[in-house]
C-alpha cells in the first residue's frame, strides 16, 4: 500500500499549498474571464437582495418617522369617549410617551366676524412625533416647534384670520373663553388625520387646559378624543398594542400609519409584494445564471481535474480546491454585492429624497446577513453541485477525451438548484401557500414550455448539414441541437417571462395608482347641500374658477325585501370580505374613515364617499332587517363605474329601476330583474334591478352601492353631495363659500391626497429601480445561457470555415438560428407571462386582469432581437480569427 | 517494478461486451525501458492507463512497486501515482491557466515537497526552457510544451514514467530531440519507462518492445540489455 498522505493532509503547510493552488487557479480563471460571469451572477444575487432588504428596512423605519406627519405619534387610538384609565396607566407603566388631543367643532367669534372652526385641544406633550410649524404672519415659512399653544393662547390656520378680521395678537372667543391669537399654524403633523370634525373648518389649536374655560364640551357633545403613543422601541409598542387588543377584545385598537389610510396601506402592501416578487425574480434569475455558468465552468475544468488526479491529487483535495475557489468567490461577491446593494438602496433613497423629509436612521445589519446568506445558498444549491461533481472526473480522461463525469447524474445539480430555489422563495415570502403556488406554477409552465419548444424544434429527420444556404444551415443546426435548444429555449423563456411579468405588472400597478388619484383629483367634499343651493354653488364655482363636479342627491334608504322575501345575506361573503380579497378598501372598517363615515352619517347624512365606502360586511342585520345606507339617483353612469350585468338606463330612462354594485348584489343574492322594496323617509318604494356595476372605491369620489333611475325617488327629498378641486391659492375662497352657504359642510381632504400622492410617487420610484435590477439579472442569464453552448457552435463553425464556408454564410446562419430560438422563447414567454400575470393580478395584487395584446407581438420580437444580438455577438469571433486558432481553442 | 497479472478490460457497448485487453501478463524490471507497440485500437493506451492506475481493470491485477492496484480505490491510486509515477502525454496536457514554471511546480506542491520553485526552475533549465518559465502553454510551440511536460514528469522524481505517444503531435526533427531529452533524463533519474508508440524507431530505442494485437501480447522482444542489468 502507498504511504497514505493522510498525515500530510492534516498538515497546515499542505493545506496552505492546496489553498495557494486554488487561489492561483481562481486568479488565472479570472484573468481568462471564465469565472467572471459566475462572479457577476453571484454579485447580482447579493446586490438585489441586500439592496431591497436595506431599502425595505429603511422604508419601514422611514414610515415610522413619516407617520409623524400623519399621526404626530407612532400609534394612535381614536375614540368618541375618554379612554379607560387602565389603558393610560398601562402605557405609562410601559414607559411609553403619551399625549392627548380633543377635537370638536365650534364657532369662533371676534369683534368683526365669526366662523365655524375645527378646534383641537392638545396636551402639553403634543406632538410626540413631527413638528408644528408656526409663524407670526400669514404665508411665511414659519418655524418648527415641538409643542402646542400655551395656556390662554390659540393658534389659527391662515385662512381663519381674514374671515374673523383679526391679526396675530388679537383675541377670539371660543365658547365662553377669550383667548389670544398667539401664532399662525403653517403645518400641523396630524392635519391629514383625524375625524371629520378635524376637517370641517380651519384649525384652531388651544391648550387642553383651556377646554374647561370654553364650556363648549358638555356631556353629549360631539367630540373626538385621540390618544397618542410613541416609543423608540417598536417591540414595546407592538407589545402594548397586543396588550390592548387582548385586554379589550378589539373594543379599543391602536392604529399606525397604515391603518390611517387605506390608499397608503394598499400602495405599500402592493409595493412590498412587488418588491418581494422583484427580489425573488432577481435571485431566481441570478440563480439560473449561477447554475449555467457554474456548469460551463465545471465542464471546462474536466481536463484540469483529470490532470491533477493523474499527478496524485485525491478527490478530497479536488473538493478542497474547488470549495476554496467557491468560498473565496462567495466572499468577494458578498463584499462587492453588499457594497453595490448599499449603493442601490442609497440610489433609491436619493430618488426619494424630495419626499422623505426626515433624517433616516441607519439600516440594521440584517439586510447584509440576508444578502450574504443568499449568496451562500445560491452557491450551495446552484453552483456547488456541478463543481463538486468535478471530483468524480476519471483520471483516464487524460488519455481519452470522450470520458466525462459519469458517477453523478446530470439531474442531480438541477435537483439541488430546484431545492435551493424553493428554499429561497419560502425564506423570502415566509408563506407556504405562495411558495406552493409559485413552485407548481413554474413547474407547470416549464413542462408546458419544454413541450411547446420541443414541438417547434421537432426534427423532420433531415440528413447532412444543409450548408448550401444560411437559412437551411441554421434550421438544421437548430434541429440537430434540439435537446440543448429545448433547455436553452426554456431558460430564455423563463427569463423573458420574468421580465415581461415584472414590466407589465409594474406598468399596470403604476397606471392603476395614477388612475386612482390623477392630478386633478377633487380635494374637497361638499355635503348637506339643498336642492336650491345646487345652481348657486355651481355659479360660485364658475365665477371663481373652481373645477366642480357632479352633484349627487343623497337619501337614506333601507332594503326591506327582495322579491317579497326578507334578505338573507350570504355569511360566506362576510368571511371572504374580512380576508380583504374581494374589494378595495376591505379591512378599513376600523380606519379613520370609519370615524369620518360615522360622523358624516350621523351629523350630515352624507354619502358613501370613496374614502368612507362601506363594505357589505359592515351592513348589519338589525332585527332581521338591513341597516340604512345612503343612496342616490343619476341619469349618467358615474365615472369609473363599469356595468358588469344588465344595462344602464340612458337619457330616456323610465322610473322604477335600480342599479346595484356587483359585490353587494352578490352578497344579497340579487339577480337582474329582481324587485327590491326599499323604505325611504317612511315610504315604501319598489324598483326593478336593471344593472350591476363594478365600482372603484379608492378613487376619492362619491361612490354608491345603490343608484335609482331618475324619477323613482326624486320626490322623497334629498340633500346633495359634490366634490371640487381647489388649488392652494383658492383655499381662502372656502371662507366665502361657508359664509354664503352656512349649512353646507366642507371637508378638506387636500392634505390627505397630497400625502397619498407623495407616498405613491415614492413607491413608484422604488419599483422602477427594482425593475432595473431584475432586468440586469435577466440579461446575465441570457448571456450565460448563450455562452453555455458556445463551445459546440464554435467548433462546428470553425470546421465549416475550414471546409470553405464564407463569413457571411456563417454569420447569417448564426443570426437566423439564434433569432429562431429567440422568437420561440419570446412566444412561449408571452404565453407564460400572461398566465402568471392572470394569477398575480387576480390573487395577489387584487387588480383586474386584461390581455396585453401588444405583448404577443413584442414578446417574440424582443426574444428574437435580444437573443440574436447576444448570440451573434458572443460567437462572431468564430469568423474574425483564423479557423486554426478556433480549432486549437476548442480542442 | 511493474507486474501485470491476467489483466482483462471489457466495456459495455450498444452491441454487447467489448473486450479491449484479454489476459495480459508481463513484468517490467526497475529502470527498464519498455515500448508498447501496436495498431490503433490494439489496446496499448488502455494497457498504459491500467498500469498507471488511471483506470480500474475488469479482472486481473497490476502491481506497482509491490502495491496491488486492484486492492485500491481511486483515492489510494491517486496517492500512489503522486508518489511513484510521472506522465508524458501525446497532447502534452499542460494546464493552460498556469505558466510553464507553475505547471512543473504543481506535482511538487501536490506531493508536499519543499522548494517547488527552485526544483521546477532547475528542471526547466535542464530541458532548455529556463528563459521561458513565465510563458503560458499557448505561448509555447508544441516541442516546447512537450519539454515542459517532460520537466513536470520528472519533477517529483517518481520511479516510473509512463509516456503515451510522446512524439505523436510533433514533427520528426522536434520529436527526435524530445525523445533524446526523455531518454537522457530517464537515464539520469534511473526511471522505469513505459512508452506507448506507433513509431518503430522509437520503440527500438527501448530495452524491450511488446506488441499488442486485439488486446493480446503477440510478441515481447528484447532490443538490448537493460541499462541496469
Amino acid at each position: 500500500m502507498p504511504n497514505s498522505k493522510a498525515s500530510s493532509i492534516t498538515d497546515t503547510k499542505y493545506y496552505s499549498t492546496l489553498t495557494s493552488i486554488a487561489l492561483r487557479l481562481l486568479w488565472r480563471d479570472w484573468n481568462g474571464g471564465e469565472i467572471r460571469l459566475l462572479f457577476l451572477a453571484l454579485v447580482m444575487a447579493v446586490t438585489s437582495v441586500t439592496g431591497i432588504a436595506l431599502f425595505t428596512d429603511r422604508l419601514e423605519r422611514a414610515l415610522i418617522l413619516e407617520s409623524a406627519n400623519m399621526l404626530a405619534a407612532d400609534r394612535v387610538m381614536g375614540s368618541g369617549r375618554p379612554l379607560p384609565e387602565q389603558i393610560w396607566a398601562e402605557a405609562q407603566n410601559r414607559n411609553l410617551r403619551t399625549a392627548q388631543t380633543l377635537s370638536f367643532t365650534s364657532m369662533a367669534f371676534s369683534d368683526s366676524g365669526n366662523m365655524l372652526v375645527s378646534a383641537k385641544a392638545v396636551s402639553d406633550t403634543y406632538p410626540l412625533r413631527g413638528e408644528v410649524i408656526i409663524a407670526d404672519a400669514a404665508f411665511t415659512r414659519g418655524v418648527p416647534v415641538l409643542n402646542g399653544p400655551p395656556v390662554g393662547e390659540v393658534w389659527l390656520e391662515t385662512r381663519a384670520l381674514p374671515a374673523l378680521g383679526i391679526e396675530v395678537g388679537d383675541s377670539v372667543y371660543v365658547g365662553e373663553a377669550q383667548l389670544k391669537v398667539g401664532k399662525i399654524i403653517i403645518a400641523e403633523p396630524d392635519r391629514s388625520g383625524g375625524s371629520m370634525i378635524d376637517n370641517a373648518g380651519p384649525r384652531l389649536m388651544l391648550s387642553m387646559e383651556d377646554v374647561e374655560k370654553t364650556n363648549v364640551v358638555q356631556v353629549g357633545s360631539r367630540v373626538s378624543y385621540r390618544y397618542l403613543f410613541a416609543d423608540d422601541s417598536l417591540e414595546n409598542l407592538d407589545s402594548f398594542e397586543q396588550w390592548v387588543s387582548d385586554e379589550y377584545d378589539g373594543e379599543y385598537r391602536l392604529r399606525d400609519v397604515r391603518d390611517e389610510s387605506q390608499e397608503v396601506s394598499d400602495a405599500l402592501n402592493r409595493a412590498e409584494s412587488f418588491l418581494l416578487l422583484g427580489s425573488l425574480f432577481a435571485v431566481l434569475l441570478a440563480g439560473i445564471a449561477i447554475a449555467l455558468t457554474a456548469k460551463r465552468y465545471s465542464e471546462r475544468h474536466f481536463d484540469y481535474v483529470a490532470i491533477l488526479k493523474t499527478f496524485g491529487c485525491t478527490s478530497s483535495q479536488i473538493s478542497y480546491i474547488y470549495l476554496t475557489i467557491q468560498l473565496v468567490l462567495a466572499a468577494c461577491s458578498i463584499l462587492v454585492g453588499c457594497l453595490l446593494g448599499w449603493l442601490v438602496h442609497v440610489g433609491i433613497l436619493s430618488l426619494l429624497q424630495s419626499v422623505i423629509t426626515v433624517e433616516l436612521p441607519a439600516a440594521g445589519y440584517q439586510a447584509y446577513v440576508i444578502g450574504s446568506l443568499t449568496a451562500l445558498i445560491c452557491l450551495l444549491s446552484f453552483a456547488l453541485p456541478p463543481l463538486l461533481a468535478l471530483k468524480e472526473t476519471p483520471p483516464l480522461r487524460v488519455l481519452r477525451k470522450d470520458i466525462s463525469q459519469q458517477t453523478i447524474g446530470d439531474s442531480v445539480p438541477y435537483l439541488f438548484g430546484v431545492g435551493g430555489a424553493i428554499f429561497l422563495v419560502l425564506w423570502y415570502s415566509q408563506d407556504f401557500v405562495l411558495t406552493g403556488v409559485l413552485v407548481a406554477a413554474i413547474t407547470g409552465i416549464a413542462i408546458l414550455l419544454s413541450g411547446i419548444s420541443f414541438l417547434f424544434l421537432q426534427t423532420t429527420g433531415s440528413v447532412g448539414m444543409k450548408a448550401g444556404s444560411a437559412w437551411k444551415l441554421a434550421m438544421t443546426a437548430a434541429r440537430r441541437r434540439r435537446k440543448q435548444n429545448v433547455l436553452q429555449v426554456m431558460v430564455f423563456s423563463v427569463t423573458i417571462m420574468s421580465l415581461l411579468v415584472l414590466t407589465l405588472l409594474r406598468t399596470d400597478l403604476i397606471n392603476d395608482w395614477q388612475a386612482q388619484l390623477p392630478e386633478n383629483t377633487p380635494n374637497h367634499f361638499m355635503m348637506n347641500i339643498s336642492q336650491n343651493q345646487v345652481p348657486e354653488i355651481e355659479s360660485f364655482f364658475a365665477a371663481n374658477g373652481i373645477s366642480g363636479n357632479t352633484f349627487y342627491p343623497l337619501i337614506s334608504a333601507r332594503v326591506n325585501t327582495i322579491n317579497g322575501a326578507v334578505p338573507d345575506p350570504d355569511d360566506d361573503m362576510e368571511a371572504e370580505e374580512s380576508s380583504g380579497t374581494v374589494t378595495e378598501g376591505a379591512g378599513e372598517s376600523s380606519s379613520r374613515y370609519e370615524e369620518l363615515r360615522s360622523s358624516l352619517d350621523q351629523t350630515t347624512g352624507a354619502a358613501e364617499t370613496a374614502s368612507d365606502a362601506e363594505e357589505p360586511e359592515e351592513e348589519e342585520q338589525v332585527g332581521g332587517r338591513l341597516s340604512r345606507r345612503q343612496v342616490t339617483w343619476a341619469t349618467d353612469l358615474p365615472a369609473e363605474n363599469l356595468i358588469t350585468g344588465g344595462q344602464w338606463w340612458g337619457e330616456n330612462s323610465a322610473p322604477g329601476y335600480v342599479s346595484i354594485e356587483d359585490e353587494y348584489a352578490s352578497w344579497l343574492d340579487i339577480e337582474l330583474g329582481d324587485t327590491i322594496e326599499f323604505e325611504i323617509n317612511n315610504q315604501t318604494i319598489e324598483a326593478e334591478v336593471s344593472s350591476f356595476r363594478n365600482v372603484r372605491w379608492d378613487n376619492m369620489q362619491p361612490n354608491f352601492f345603490i343608484i335609482f333611475s331618475p324619477g323613482t325617488i326624486d320626490h322623497l327629498g334629498a340633500t346633495f353631495i359634490s366634490t371640487a378641486l381647489m388649488e392652494n391659492d383658492q383655499k381662502l375662497l372656502l371662507n366665502d363659500l361657508v359664509r354664503l352657504f352656512p349649512t353646507v359642510v366642507v371637508i378638506e381632504v387636500d392634505a390627505l391626497i397630497e400625502q397619498i400622492q407623495t407616498i405613491i410617487a415614492q413607491v413608484t420610484s422604488a419599483i422602477e429601480l427594482i425593475s432595473v435590477l431584475v432586468l440586469v439579472s435577466g440579461a446575465l442569464v441570457l448571456l450565460s445561457c448563450v455562452n453555455a453552448t458556445l463551445d459546440e457552435r464554435f467548433h462546428e463553425n470553425a470546421i465549416l470555415r475550414t471546409l470553405g464556408a464564407g463569413k457571411k454564410l456563417i454569420l447569417n446562419s448564426l443570426l437566423i438560428e439564434f433569432a429562431f430560438i429567440g422568437a420561440i422563447a419570446g412566444l412561449v414567454a408571452t404565453l407564460g407571462a400572461e398566465a402568471t400575470l392572470y394569477y398575480l393580478q387576480e390573487e395577489i395584487f387584487e387588480q383586474e386582469f386584461s390581455f396585453h395584446y401588444w405583448v404577443w407581438l413584442a414578446g417574440p420580437l424582443l426574444g428574437m432581437i435580444v437573443i440574436a444580438g447576444l448570440g451573434v455577438n458572443s460567437t462572431r469571433e468564430v469568423v474574425s480569427i483564423s479557423p486554426l486558432n478556433v480549432l486549437r481553442r476548442v480542442a | 517494478m511493474i507486474e501485470v497479472r491476467d489483466l482483462v478490460k471489457s466495456v459495455k457497448t450498444s452491441e454487447g461486451l467489448l473486450t479491449i485487453l484479454n489476459g495480459i501478463n508481463l513484468s517490467i524490471a526497475e529502470a527498464e525501458t519498455v515500448a508498447i507497440v501496436g495498431a490503433s485500437g490494439s489496446g496499448k493506451s488502455t494497457l498504459l492507463g491500467l498500469m498507471a492506475g488511471l483506470d480500474g481493470a475488469t479482472s486481473g491485477d497490476v502491481l506497482l512497486d509491490g502495491n496491488s492496484l486492484a486492492a485500491m480505490d481511486e483515492e489510494q491510486r491517486a496517492i500512489l501515482r503522486g508518489q511513484l509515477v510521472g506522465f508524458v502525454f501525446q497532447s502534452f496536457q499542460l494546464l493552460p491557466s498556469l505558466t510553464a514554471l507553475e505547471n512543473v511546480m504543481l506535482p511538487i506542491e501536490l506531493k508536499g515537497e519543499s522548494d517547488p520553485f527552485g526544483k521546477a526552475k532547475l528542471l526547466l533549465q535542464r530541458v532548455g526552457l529556463d528563459e521561458r518559465w513565465h510563458h503560458y502553454p499557448n505561448q509555447l510551440s508544441g516541442g516546447e510544451q512537450q519539454r515542459v511536460a517532460i520537466a513536470r514528469a520528472f519533477a517529483t522524481q517518481g520511479r516510473i514514467l509512463f509516456a503515451d505517444e510522446p512524439t505523436g503531435n510533433l514533427d520528426t526533427a522536434t520529436g527526435s530531440k524530445i525523445i533524446d531529452l526523455l531518454f537522457s533524463l530517464n537515464r539520469e533519474f534511473s526511471t522505469t519507462l513505459v512508452l506507448v508508440t506507433h513509431d518503430e524507431r522509437l520503440a527500438e530505442k527501448c530495452d524491450r518492445s511488446i506488441s499488442l494485437v486485439a488486446g493480446q501480447i503477440v510478441s515481447d522482444v528484447l532490443n538490448k540489455e537493460p541499462a541496469g542489468a
